[in-house]
């Protein structure tokens, strides 16, 4: 075999918008989405962002057991029609969108908790038909809850629950660095469900806030969280998980998520005009992380969101 | 000690006291005053208490911060666990945890998933919650809300997303929950823990500048008030300079 022939090994670097016209394709055929990350740390937001300019539609949602801004913006844009995440807040206050999308019956927010989501991604995960739990007892959450059922232990006879596998079509994630082939490196201090959701998933994308050299990944290889073998596409996107963090080289902007969520309560009532502006600044109208950096605040004000991990 | 003991000060104090050396603990959702009380204790008389069960172990924050789970708050910390290892915890159980809803019941139940209409059709949609199994895996649990009013203080939730003593005893047994479950719920207010006969709450000591009647009225039910109820003890002055020079020092529980 000559060089022209020979196969070469695939580099999974993807640009924004191509990973985020796969992942709509994908969904199409099946619309369960899992997101990264907790609450307010380590959101593939950008990919969540590119998706719904992409048009995505009637989204079943899931994420690691807690979420927030993400969800809510999803909500707010009319992509998501049922929600399985067992806490959906913005900690220091409610989600708006998702609060008037309930109320409203619009969108589905199943009762579930999180022993149900991360067993279910276990199962999936290691390829087995179910996960039996065993810690859940007294809670109305067990009468609404759609993933479990009551099985008796095989050995012990007892009432205990059982979670089918969560096969997420698609799982976007935000880690700090990847090598070309999409290993995964998270250098914050915790990777939640992240590795789970990995290896649960039909197809990973990533966000990453750097492409690293592949010494980098050889030099240390048990430093690295997600192997390449189970990542599909993975993207370079500076502040890819803004508004929230990216320890340790950018902080979660606080400010940013409340100016929204008073946005999302001027809504609630009747006044959408300015969530619908919000919208069009963040989501639809930027045709690349760098109009969203721009139309956000700019190189200096994200230098103030990386000054704020080095103050601790 | 030179201001005023405020209320949340009051509450971490009253939490702190209660955890032992030792110990395995989390601080929960509505971290502030919790992680307050776990460093408090840690700094006092508990010194080998362990904090983990949450995804971290033994942070070291370097003041307090709204959450616990943002990297800012952990500061730095000894390991960090995902959420297989608190599959694990959550069967295994905990010494101690806190919650905290936007209902508490007369046994302690809490709810976080909806007040008024129904699951499918809520007339205010709450945020729901994670963790559901620490209040029965766990030897203990606290319910420390930072508001007690008589909105959150209901003789039934419209939900009981985390059971405290469901109806009491019978219902208990009948539901599996072998352990404690909440053993005090302290509020800005005052100390409330449970009648062993009935599990029903009832107020337990005051804290400085509340009166008992005033408690009781903003309570949504008979708090079984009988006679005297004994003040809070109030913190002491090491209490007091520990929580304010080592753990609170940019005075968040104070604003």
């Amino acid at each position: 075999m000559n060089d022209q022939t020979k196969p070469t090994r695939r580099s999974k670097v993807t640009r924004l918008q191509d990973a985020a016209h796969l992942a709509r394709d994908a969904l199409q055929e099946r619309p369960e989405l899992c997101l990264g990350g907790l609450f307010k740390q380590g959101r593939p937001v950008a990919l969540v962002r590119g998706l719904l300019a992409a048009g995505a539609k009637d989204l079943h949602v899931y994420s690691s057991p807690g979420a927030g801004y993400d969800v809510d913006l999803m909500i707010a844009t009319g992509a998501v029609e049922q929600v399985f995440i067992p806490g959906v807040t913005l900690e220091n206050r409610l989600c708006p969108n998702f609060r008037s999308a309930v109320e409203a019956g619009q969108v589905t927010a199943h009762a579930l908790d999180a022993l149900t989501v991360v067993g279910g991604l276990m199962a999936s995960a290691h390829g087995v038909p179910f996960q039996p739990i065993d810690a859940l007892r007294g809670s109305d959450v067990l009468k609404h809850n759609p993933l479990i059922r009551e099985i008796d232990c095989p050995f012990s006879g007892r009432r205990i629950h059982a979670v089918g596998p969560i096969r997420p079509r698609v799982t976007f994630l935000h880690a700090q660095e990847a090598d070309r082939w999409g290993n995964l490196r998270h250098l914050s201090t915790m990777v939640y469900a992240d590795q789970l959701m990995a290896r649960a998933s039909d197809m990973v994308i990533a966000s990453v806030d750097r492409i690293v050299p592949d010494e980098v990944i050889l030099d240390d290889p048990s430093r690295v969280t997600v192997p390449s073998h189970y990542v599909d596409a993975v993207v370079e996107v500076p502040y890819g998980a803004h508004p929230t963090a990216s320890f340790p080289h950018y902080a979660m902007d606080e400010d940013h998520i409340d100016a929204y969520a008073d946005l999302g309560d001027a809504a609630r009532t009747g006044d959408r005009a300015g969530l619908d502006d919000y919208i069009a600044r963040h989501v639809t109208r930027p045709k690349s992380q760098g109009d969203y950096i721009e139309a956000v605040g700019g190189a200096e004000y994200f230098a103030r969101l990386e000054a704020e991990t080095r103050k601790r | 000690m030179s201001a005023a003991v405020s209320p949340l000060e009051q509450m971490v104090v009253v939490l702190a006291r209660d955890l032992a050396d030792g110990e395995l603990g989390a601080a929960g959702a509505a971290a502030l005053v919790p992680m307050a009380a776990i460093a408090l204790a840690r700094e006092l008389h508990a010194p080998n208490l362990t904090v983990g069960g949450e995804m971290f172990f033994n942070p070291l924050p370097g003041h307090l911060y709204p959450s616990m789970l943002d990297d800012r708050a952990l500061g730095r910390c000894e390991a960090a666990e995902t959420f297989i290892e608190l599959f694990g915890h959550s069967h295994h159980g905990l010494d101690f945890f806190f919650h905290s809803g936007l209902q508490h019941d007369s046994y302690g139940n809490i709810n976080l998933h909806h007040v008024g209409g129904t699951l499918d059709a809520p007339g205010m949609r709450g945020p729901g919650a994670a963790n559901l199994s620490y209040c029965h895996t766990s030897t203990r649990f606290y319910v420390c809300p930072t508001v007690h009013t008589t909105r959150n203080f209901v003789e039934k939730v419209d939900f009981i997303t985390i059971p405290g003593h469901l109806s009491g005893p019978e219902a208990k047994r009948a539901a599996g929950l072998k352990k404690e479950g909440p053993r005090f719920v302290v509020t800005p207010r005052a100390v409330m823990d449970f009648d062993p006969a009935t599990l029903r709450m009832r107020l337990k000591s005051v804290h400085a500048g509340n009166t008992s009647e005033e408690v009781q009225r903003h309570t949504g039910f008979d708090l079984g008030i009988r006679g005297d109820v004994p003040q809070t003890p109030a913190p002491t002055e090491e209490e007091l300079t520990v929580l304010r020079e080592r753990i609170d020092k940019t005075g968040t529980l104070r604003a």
